[in-house]
């Protein structure tokens, strides 16, 4: 949506996170996270969980199993989908640190839920297998089921809206949640989003020749493609004022809010990057900011031909030669939980001053001036990071963070 | 902050049209129920669908050239509820509208074309052209360019009461004063694949009708269409309050989901409940929750005529609340199992409205609505 110069300034309420949770290829858990960060940690795998023997790209993100044995420990978490266990696993990390934390809404993004379990019950059906376990699978296939599953989990049962907006789903999930706490109407919202791999979608990104049998090489000029992955995030928001009073930890502040749609194609941009500079002007006017004031960008960056020329061109065209990095390279394309998880990245690299590296890169696209943090992470003083998302049907999302200050730095929305 | 129903639409089993649908519910019609099956030899199921002539009328834009019959049914509507709003609020300028798709299932029909080829012939068979429709918002993106839209637009994904869902996140999203107003649109299609999965779930009926508030249930029928409501600043119909819900683990945990939504949203006006009872375990939920709360409301449900179509069913249920009180009329709670359920209290014209939305999988929301 677009600013005009009538546009009502009033006071919003800051949005402070509180808490977070992660798993994902880059590990399970903040600190394993950091550490494959700084590592600049390749963490691409051969597919192991269905057959890609006809597919381009046989190689993928994946969250290691082991990682979610605790959460499979009952009877009734393992009927669950594996998108349920990361939920799980994220939400738990989160409410260890902030055990106090109620929200009173959760909004959470995915792009395909528990989509093998609908695989499975179709393959069952197709090959007259043995049908016995459909109910299970039906019964937690729909997308929602998941965040349901973590919800109950922990006792929680707030009203939960997931988002489905394609691959810009989980900093929509982001973005509505700090909407909903600036505007006032809420005081805690818990956030996020998950995916995980299933054939359906890996096959399908093959089909469309989007998916690489290369090496993932974001704003390379010989990219070739994306590498799909699995994750789940989860953030815990709150009112600023309500976290303090409640002497919550205050790990950052989520500041501004981007969102666009792109109606060139369904699956491609618009080559002149309208929909991405429209939803990072967006993020900036929201949050009251200028370009020059953004220390780091957490490209969407899939290493697509597409997505990364109209990414880079907006990017060049918005900022000054600002560090921009794609985080997808060491872990992948994690769809419906990509925003939330890079958005843990952009804090990771706010609370530990660095820039997270930008692997596989080699040179950028003639006439394109981006500054890449190309292959090592680096130590920057970092206040503010923007992080992107960009998705199949035009959907463009875009979001700040900034580094806990006592008092404001911006005064919110300003008109364009 | 004061908001209105500025428009409605809707496409469904009964045809398409505000008041075209209204008059048939009113006489108490109810479509008819068609078979649907994966092949000859292979099991038939029971399905309510929206006639093929309803949508000649579409734009051609090359959005739905191959779209799913999904996204022609949410064009529709969205299109008509928008015709319908801007006698309401006049012109609507595309740059100050956001769009809210619910939706459930999805494009079922084009995932398992494209799976089935998958599946089938392996890998190197899938279609690069069938898989971008059978991503969550794929309807969304071709109503979006269709209508031009460039702001927000986000896809809601959950149960039947999804559509209720994307309301309160219309009424989340109309804080921002640049927003004159939201488009929400359900829709759901119906294949046999969906339908087997509902019957392996124990959910649906072998045979039409559906009966509402029948001990023990019987199942549903599965329908499909779509339903859409313009959320504007002004409009016929005030939506007092949005209650946006809970969920409930079991099934035998609903009722007590249920009731202290309807507690929340009832009042001294409110007469008409627009239930979203289908022959389910929803039925028994929310009858055991409104003799708790509501005991005198007028109870109707459309699903008996109309099918459960998940997706746009809130929708639905939101426009016929709306119809009801803007005509002052009622429609008949077709095959109402006993003399004493919640459908048999007598309607009388009534200034207030609630609609209860209780899903099959584990979300309750709810609304009040008034002229």
């Amino acid at each position: 949506m677009r600013f005009n110069a009538e546009d009502i300034k009033t006071s919003h309420s800051r949005v402070a996170i509180v808490a977070t949770g992660v798993v994902s290829p880059l590990g399970s858990g903040l600190n394993e996270t950091l550490a494959s960060l700084k590592a600049a940690r390749d963490c691409i795998t051969p597919v192991s969980r269905f057959p890609v023997a006809q597919c381009r790209c046989q190689t993928a993100g994946q969250v290691d199993d082991e990682k979610l044995a605790e959460i499979r420990t009952n009877r009734k978490a393992r009927r669950l989908h594996r998108a349920s266990h990361m939920m799980i696993r994220a939400l738990d990390e989160a409410l260890s640190q902030d055990g106090q934390f109620r929200p009173e809404m959760a909004v959470i993004g995915t792009t395909s839920g528990g989509m093998s379990f609908g695989e499975n019950y179709y393959r069952a059906l197709d090959q007259h297998h043995d049908l016995r376990h459909t109910p299970r699978w039906i019964a937690n296939y729909p997308p929602q089921k998941p965040a349901l599953d973590a919800l109950e989990a922990f006792g929680v049962s707030v009203p939960c809206h997931v988002i489905a907006n394609a691959c810009a789903s989980g900093t929509n999930a982001l973005g509505h949640a700090f909407d909903c706490i600036r505007s006032g109407k809420y005081q805690r919202v818990l956030t996020g989003g998950y995916d995980t791999l299933c054939q359906l979608v890996f096959v399908g990104f093959d089909s469309l020749q989007a998916s690489t049998p290369e090496k993932c090489r974001p704003f390379d000029r010989d990219r070739t493609g994306m590498v799909l992955a699995e994750g789940a995030a989860i953030f815990a928001l709150e009112n600023l004022e309500s976290a303090q009073a409640r002497g919550a930890n205050i790990l950052a502040e989520v500041i501004g809010y981007g969102i666009s749609t792109d109606n060139h194609h369904l699956t491609q941009p618009n080559p002149s990057g309208i929909g991405p500079r429209q939803a990072m002007m967006d993020a900036l006017q929201s949050a009251g900011i200028s370009g020059t004031q953004v220390d780091y960008i957490n490209a969407h960056g899939t290493a697509t031909v597409f997505n990364d020329a109209a990414e880079g061109k907006a990017i060049a065209e918005l900022f000054d030669r600002v560090p921009v990095s794609s985080t997808k390279a060491m872990m992948g394309h994690s769809l419906g939980a990509a925003g939330a998880i890079e958005a843990i990245i952009s804090l990771l690299a706010i609370q530990h001053q660095f820039l997270p590296a930008n692997i596989n890169f080699r040179a950028g696209d003639e006439g394109v001036n981006l500054n890449i943090v190309a292959n090592e992470p680096r130590s920057a003083a970092i206040d503010i990071v923007l992080s992107n998302s960009f998705g199949f049907g035009g959907t463009n999302a875009s979001i700040l963070l900034q580094r806990f200050h006592q008092r404001p730095v911006c005064d919110g929305p300003i008109a364009a | 902050m004061s908001l209105h129903i500025a428009g409605m639409g809707w496409v469904t089993p009964l045809g398409r049209g505000l008041e075209k649908v209204w008059d048939r519910l009113l006489r108490g019609e109810e479509a008819a129920a068609q078979k649907v099956s994966r092949g000859a030899g292979e099991p038939q199921y029971p399905t309510f669908l929206v006639p093929k002539d309803e949508l000649g009328d579409l734009p051609p834009h090359p959005r739905l050239r191959r779209a799913s019959p999904i996204s022609r049914f949410a064009a529709a509507a969205g299109l008509d509820a928008l015709e319908t709003a801007r006698s309401a609020i006049g012109e609507i300028d595309a740059t100050r509208i956001a769009l809210i798709f619910a939706i459930s299932n999805g494009g079922v029909i084009y995932t398992a074309r494209f799976y089935g080829e998958v599946v089938k012939s392996g890998a190197q068979s899938a279609s690069p052209l069938l898989f971008p429709e059978t991503v969550f918002n794929a309807s969304a993106s071709h109503l979006a360019a269709i209508l031009g839209i460039t702001g927000a637009s986000y896809t809601l994904v959950g149960d039947g009461a999804v559509g209720m869902l994307a309301l309160k996140m219309a009424e989340n999203l109309m804080t921002d004063e640049r927003l004159d107003c939201c488009l929400i649109v359900g829709a759901e299609e119906v294949d046999w694949l969906l339908c087997d999965a509902y019957r392996r779930w124990r959910l649906l009926k072998s045979r039409p009708p559906i009966e509402p508030f029948r001990a023990p249930p019987k199942g549903t029928v599965l329908s499909e269409g779509a339903g859409a409501v313009v959320l504007g600043r002004k409009g016929p119909v005030a939506v007092d309050q949005i209650h946006g819900g809970t969920n409930f683990w079991r099934r035998n945990q609903a009722a007590a989901a249920i009731v202290p939504v309807l507690s929340n949203l009832t009042d001294a006006r409110a007469k008409l409940l627009i239930s979203s009872a289908n022959g389910t375990f929803v039925d028994l939920a929310e009858m055991v929750a409104i003799h708790e709360t509501i005991p005198d409301a007028c109870v109707y449900s459309c699903k008996p005529a109309l099918g459960e179509s998940v997706g746009a069913s809130a929708l639905w249920q939101v426009i016929v609340a709306g119809q009801s009180l803007l005509s002052g009329k009622q429609p008949p709670l077709l095959h109402l199992a006993t003399k004493d359920s919640p459908g048999s209290a007598e309607f009388e014209p009534t200034q207030s409205a609630l609609v209860l939305s209780c899903g099959m999988n584990q979300q309750v929301a709810g609304l009040r609505l008034s002229i």
